[in-house]
């Protein structure tokens, strides 16, 4: 039986089955490492803040520096979960299932879940991201912590950071019962791959126009161009960027499975 | 089909029962509650976007339903709402921080320190185990506050010592699971912190609201064990050979309990004192916590670095739940969900009370299913405008200083409601993680049969709180009135 201390013993999260992580979860392990730094220095800078403002030196930027802290920490936490396996669910049943269902239902859960609500998650920030820069966004308290644009491209860059980790968790999952290769990576995040070949479809779209377009048009104008109208169905519509994006992400799909030698052989 | 359904609901109350009937059936199939949430949102994006067009769509001759306005660029708004709840938070600030402390404090050895000397101190009392197990509750319970992490620790700790010492094992893991829970009560506990910021209502308030109710819950436990000592002695032996209590164990005790009960002075005493904010607070004990490992020896880089980590994935899934909550809100909102759960609960009774205990009943049915982060977070907000529109201000004292006193109330209820939950059997969270570091003997029949008076000792408390609001509101009213 172990001591008492040992069985408390918090383990360090990113060292549980490691020998099961592929490059990219080393990265997240590795980014989270560094950013997880970040609750001690929290706890000085509240401490300093506490000390400072009741012998009267009040430092407002303190103020914004911890929530700047926390908000920057937890973003790379959620990545981190995601990579540590540490979501929270209900393991009444799960518990018991068999490993590969429970590979299933991971692949899933992150794949088809959760990466497409972070890739809308990452398109709905970059707005307001860039709007922010825009604007040289500041501080609410005239002596905060000024640039708040930088905690918000931070936030968008997060956005990135989380869907790598959902991405190469997901290989790790899909590498159990297959090699991954890049279509079945595919098939098995399509809805993000789909709103992700949307996304590519519709900007790159949004840049010719750009370069096509007159003199003195806003992108209100481009974005109302006729290659972003709609095709109707009897009741409903799509935009062709939609349709586009709903033809184009199976066939490419299909043509990485076609190309894919080693399905052939057996391998 | 849809035109038989029109005839009972709008398509709005539909999507919303299919909405919930789906989160739940993912949660069943181990879905994490997050993934869940925002699967189930995108999918009623999807639905909303293609079908819902009240202009174009067929649906409206058969079933009514109003608009929903889900579109692409509609879903924009999300960015503000994704910075302000989850990045711009001050008031969450708080929670890493806490995480931080009791992970801290787990490791600081204090715990072992005070079951050591405490055992000696009540080594000749009856029940002196089962007392030293409550009182190191009730002191760590301010350091927790995940439920799991303090009967896991409790367990470990003194349930050897109480097998060794021939304790009936239904008393004896009894004693553990409900002096473990009483950490997500007892302030400064995370699920407070979750709380006021759901709620809108000042994490002061509740800090100073909840430490009442805490500290009935554990007299209550304690009389209980003094009781049960005196009638049924079989069940708690006194050791053959005690050391005699003398002045040495005195001060042994002295010196482990002191530096744990600073720790919470810090804390609740800065708040108290107005010199610090609660989630400044937090960053002092965090602080305080570092310091009593530095003190005991424990502390060095591998402790910092791996507590600092765990503290990161904590809190990264707590936000993904947040992120995922948020978006779900807003989808449902869209659907008119929010209406229909209010005129839905309203509808069950009409005295507020009576709604009350009816809210009070569903979050202890789904305490047995979800854990406090995914219940406050998802379930409180939809609360929120009901407990509001109940009208009974003029019951709950405020005296003249507390901010929103009826709902810092409600809230201490839910938290004493959870509380119950998780230790009634035959599902509570805290009976499973007390058998996960159960000696063999230890059945999970002994576990049930030993949590039962203490479940009813949960609901006298409850009743207490509902009966007495003063007993919530009193002392926020003190620490801030002057």
């Amino acid at each position: 039986m172990k001591a008492p201390e040992e069985l408390v013993a918090v383990s360090d999260p990113g060292e549980v089955g490691r020998e099961e992580h592929n490059r990219g979860d080393r990265f997240v392990v590795f980014m989270s490492n560094i950013a997880a730094w970040l609750f001690p220095i929290l706890m000085l800078a509240i401490t300093a803040q506490v000390i400072l403002r009741n012998s009267g030196m009040n430092q407002a930027w303190l103020d914004d520096l911890q929530w700047w802290l926390y908000g920057a920490a937890v973003l790379i936490g959620v990545g981190y979960a995601v990579t540590t396996d540490s979501h929270v669910r209900v393991d009444i049943l799960y518990d018991s299932f068999p490993r590969e269902k429970q590979t299933r239902i991971n692949i899933f859960a992150i794949g088809w879940l959760f990466l497409p609500f972070i890739i809308l998650s990452w398109d709905v920030t970059y707005d307001y991201a860039v709007s922010s820069v825009r604007a040289d966004e500041g501080s609410d308290s005239p002596n905060g912590l000024h640039n708040l644009w930088i905690l918000k491209v931070f936030m968008n860059a997060a956005f990135i950071f989380i869907g790598i980790a959902c991405w190469f968790a997901v290989k790790r999952y899909v590498t159990r019962q297959h090699p991954p290769k890049l279509w079945r990576m595919m098939w098995n995040t399509f809805p993000a791959t789909f709103l992700l070949v949307n996304l590519a479809i519709y900007y790159g779209l949004y840049g010719v126009m750009t370069v096509l377009a007159e003199d003195g048009a806003t992108s209100r104008d481009i974005s109302r161009g006729p290659a972003f109208g709609e095709l109707e169905f009897g009741n409903y519509e799509i935009t062709y960027t939609v349709i586009a994006a709903l033809v184009i992400t199976p066939v490419l799909i299909l043509v990485l499975r076609a190309m894919d030698s080693s399905r052939k052989t057996g391998a | 089909m849809l035109s038989f359904i029109g005839q009972f609901l709008t398509l709005n109350e539909l999507a919303v029962i299919v909405m919930f009937l789906t989160f739940i059936w993912m949660l069943f199939r181990g879905i994490p509650v997050a993934m869940a949430l925002v699967g189930v949102s995108l999918v009623f994006v999807v639905i909303a976007e293609v079908f819902l067009d009240p202009y174009r769509s067929y649906f409206r001759d058969i079933i009514e339903f109003d608009r929903t306005g889900i579109d692409y660029q509609r879903l924009g708004a999300l960015s503000g709402r994704i910075f302000g709840s989850t990045v711009k938070n001050p008031v969450l600030v708080a929670l890493p921080m806490f995480i931080f402390m009791g992970l801290m404090l787990d490791q600081s050895g204090v715990a072992q320190r005070m079951m050591r000397s405490m055992q000696k101190l009540f080594g000749s009392l009856r029940g002196g185990l089962s007392l030293t197990v409550l009182l190191i509750g009730i002191i760590l319970a301010a350091s927790t506050g995940v439920i799991g992490a303090s009967v896991t620790l409790l367990g470990v700790m003194a349930l050897p010592a109480m097998m060794a010492q021939n304790y009936s094992k239904p008393i004896a893991t009894g004693t553990i699971a409900s002096a473990g829970t009483l950490g997500i009560l007892i302030p400064p506990s995370i699920m407070l912190v979750i709380m006021s910021d759901q709620l809108a209502i000042s994490l002061g308030d509740l800090f100073m609201g909840a430490l009442f109710p805490g500290l009935i819950l554990g007299a209550l436990y304690i009389t209980f064990i003094v009781i049960y000592g005196l009638v049924k002695p079989d069940a708690m032996p006194v050791p053959e050979k005690t050391e005699e209590v003398g002045w040495p164990v005195i001060k042994e005790v002295l010196l482990a309990v002191i530096p744990p009960m600073i720790l919470i002075l810090l804390v609740l005493g800065s708040i108290f004192a107005g010199i610090a904010t609660p989630t400044e607070a937090s960053g002092l004990g965090a602080l305080g916590a570092t310091m009593l490992a530095l003190f005991n020896g424990r502390l060095n880089m591998k402790v910092l670095r791996e507590v600092s980590r765990s503290t990161l994935n904590t809190s990264g899934y707590i936000v993904g739940i947040f992120l995922a909550a948020n978006f779900f809100a807003f989808i449902l909102r869209r659907y008119g969900g929010d209406e229909i759960i209010e005129g839905l609960v309203l509808s069950v009774f009409d005295d507020p009370y009576a709604i009350i205990l009816f809210i009070l009943f569903i979050v202890f049915l789904l305490g047995f299913l979800l854990d406090w982060i995914e219940i406050t977070i998802i379930i409180m907000p939809l609360m929120l405008p009901i407990i509001q529109g109940l009208g009974i201000e003029a019951d709950i004292p405020d005296y003249g200083q507390v901010a929103a006193p009826v709902i810092t109330w409600f809230a201490i209820l839910v938290a004493v409601t959870l509380q119950t939950s998780f230790l009634t059997p035959p599902v509570g969270f805290a009976l499973f993680y007390l058998k996960g570091v159960c000696p063999p003997g230890v059945t999970i029949g002994d576990i049930y049969k030993g949590v039962i008076p203490f479940v009813l000792l949960q609901i006298l408390g409850l009743f207490i709180v509902f009966e007495f609001p003063w007993l919530v509101t009193w002392l926020p009213s003190v620490a801030y009135g002057n």
